[in-house]
């Protein structure tokens, strides 16, 4: 068989998924509560760094979408085993994997529309800053639903999944500059953070925004990096979703 | 495309453990289903039912061996294999968070079948499996019974032309097994094919038209349920409360289990006087009843684990 996509049946699922999410629509709100708290001691502490915070939040929860890509596929998997019921049908298994991260992404974009429009108010975006968000969230959610998705089936027991999710989320969304400016980065660190997936999407869009300045270099390398990952994981997602549709 | 809806030659499967031995799950197992049929594996836990199961509906690759469904390779042409099945997942579950009429409708849709097909397909399923008065609560709050209907009512509204269920009444009341058998029937008189796995024998003998007996991921028997009877030197079976003194007397008229104090003669009709002859004089109760696939079940494992 050639490499052939095959997406029939994809939007479905994809739907389904996010049938499944609206269900737990607590679960959708709680997940705007670590960004949304920060949001509160920043606009109290440090009001002049709200923008950059929001722009922060945003890439944070997209990168939180795709931890629960890795949450939702492992309890399908292990739990219920659904993934059986659906590796066993016409639904392809890339169509499968895109059903998932994209019901995840569909189902939790709300809370995060609501992030941009409060960032809207507080500093509106043109055009080019505009499509550059939507352009590297979107890079972001690809970069995370594929680690969430391979993640979640390197495992058997949900016990051992749940500090990944934690601390995948933590390493890439927390400890590099997506809270906080790259110029609070020692220099030395800085082309290692621009390599980083979130911390490359919340530069690129506080430069577009015109939040903080990078140089040509800064800008070239961030957008390579976020754009490379973001192509090379998901196509590797794909490969995995098929390799791992049977076990060996 | 053939008309043959599974030929399994020589399947082996090895589990290469990354700690700890090798486990080898399945070695040489051929076995064909002819369409329409209703065809029963049977086995201890572990025997490898549900990794032939799983291999034949392209979930797990075998270390060698061939699969055909219609004709089609398992390994080679899983995407050709897959809209010809439906598989119910040992201890599968719904999604807890939909209905047992959006899970049923939403894995029709996901399969391709059109929007007012799968609507009716749908309640067709629930009402058969008696899930219509639940139909729109999430699974989450149906009983352990509901979740596993609905399981096989999104599986069996599918109408696939080869159905793999892997010990799907497991749970169920007396009642809701029944009427996934009379579904099961008349899916393989609509000319589906039904493959399935189960510890409960009366269910096999009940529904397999043939039946496989898997020991140690080697086949031991194959035939009719009535074959697998006839393998154990009788068709009916004395069972005597409190055998004690005479025990040996009763083992010369055939094959003897013994239950507790009580002790079951397996043997044919034309002894059946002289064994409650025996009984009565000694005063014990003793009961005749036909052999059951159990005890057929029983022996046929039982003799191969003492070969071994």
């Amino acid at each position: 068989m050639a490499f052939r996509l095959h997406w029939a049946g994809s939007g479905v699922f994809l739907a389904t998924e996010v049938r499944v999410q609206l269900h737990e629509w607590l679960a959708i709100v709680t997940g705007t509560l670590t960004p949304g708290a920060l949001i509160v001691f920043v606009a109290i502490l440090a009001p002049e760094l709200l923008p950059v915070t929001l722009v922060g939040a945003l890439v944070y929860s997209m990168f939180l979408i795709g931890q629960r890509v890795l949450n939702e596929a492992a309890y399908v998997r292990i739990d219920h085993k659904l993934n059986e019921l659906y590796h066993a049908s016409p639904l392809s298994p890339e169509g499968y994997f895109v059903g998932i991260a994209g019901g995840m992404l569909v189902a939790y974009l709300p809370p995060s529309l609501v992030l941009l429009g409060i960032l809207q108010i507080l500093h509106p975006l043109d055009a080019v800053a505009g499509l550059t968000l939507i352009v590297c969230l979107l890079a972001v959610w690809a970069v995370s639903s594929t680690i969430g998705y391979v993640v979640s089936t390197l495992f058997k027991d949900m016990k051992t999944i749940w500090p990944y999710s934690a601390l995948l989320t933590n390493l890439f969304g927390v400890v590099p500059p997506v809270f906080y400016r790259l110029g609070s980065v020692p220099v030395e660190w800085r082309s290692v953070v621009l390599l980083l997936p979130t911390s490359a999407a919340a530069v690129l869009v506080d430069s577009a925004a015109g939040l903080e300045p990078l140089t040509r270099t800064e800008a070239t390398t961030a957008a390579v990096a976020l754009a490379a990952e973001a192509l090379v994981l998901f196509a590797f997602g794909i490969y995995w979703a098929r390799r791992t549709a049977r076990e060996r | 495309m053939t008309d043959e809806p599974l030929q399994a030659e020589d399947v082996r499967k090895v589990y290469r453990g990354r700690i700890g031995p090798h486990v080898e799950a399945l070695r040489g197992v051929s076995l064909s289903i002819r369409r329409g049929e209703r065809l029963s594996l049977l086995g201890r836990n572990g025997a490898g039912k549900t990794t032939f199961l799983r291999i034949a509906s392209t979930l797990l690759l075998p270390t060698s061996g061939r699969i055909h469904v219609f004709g089609f390779d398992v390994v080679d042409e899983p995407e050709r294999v897959r809209p010809l099945i439906a598989v119910v997942p040992q201890e599968g579950k719904p999604f807890f968070h939909l209905t047992p009429r959006e899970q049923v409708y939403c894995y029709l849709r996901a399969r391709g079948i059109a929007r007012e097909i799968a609507r009716a397909r749908t309640e067709e399923a629930l009402e058969k499996m008696g899930l219509l008065e639940v139909a729109d609560r999430l699974s989450v709050t149906l009983s352990g019974g509901q979740k596993q209907r609905a399981m096989v009512a999104t599986v069996m509204a599918t109408e696939a032309p080869l159905m793999f269920l892997d010990e799907p009444t497991i749970g169920l009341d007396p009642f809701a097994r029944r009427a996934v058998w009379d579904v099961l029937r008349e899916l393989t008189r609509k000319g589906s094919t039904v493959l399935l796995t189960t510890h409960y024998l009366d269910e096999a003998e009940a529904l397999s038209e043939r039946l496989y007996i898997v020991e140690e991921g080697r086949i031991l028997f194959e035939g009719t349920a009535a074959d697998a009877k006839r393998q154990i030197g009788g068709t009916l079976r004395v069972s005597i409360e409190n055998g004690g003194p005479v025990r040996d007397l009763f083992r010369s008229f055939g094959q003897t289990v013994e239950e507790g104090t009580a002790l079951s003669v397996i043997t044919g009709p034309e002894r059946i006087h002289e064994i409650m002859d025996i009984a009565l004089r000694n005063r014990l109760s003793a009961t005749v009843g036909p052999v059951t696939l159990e005890e057929a079940f029983l022996t046929i494992v039982g003799r191969s684990i003492d070969e071994e």
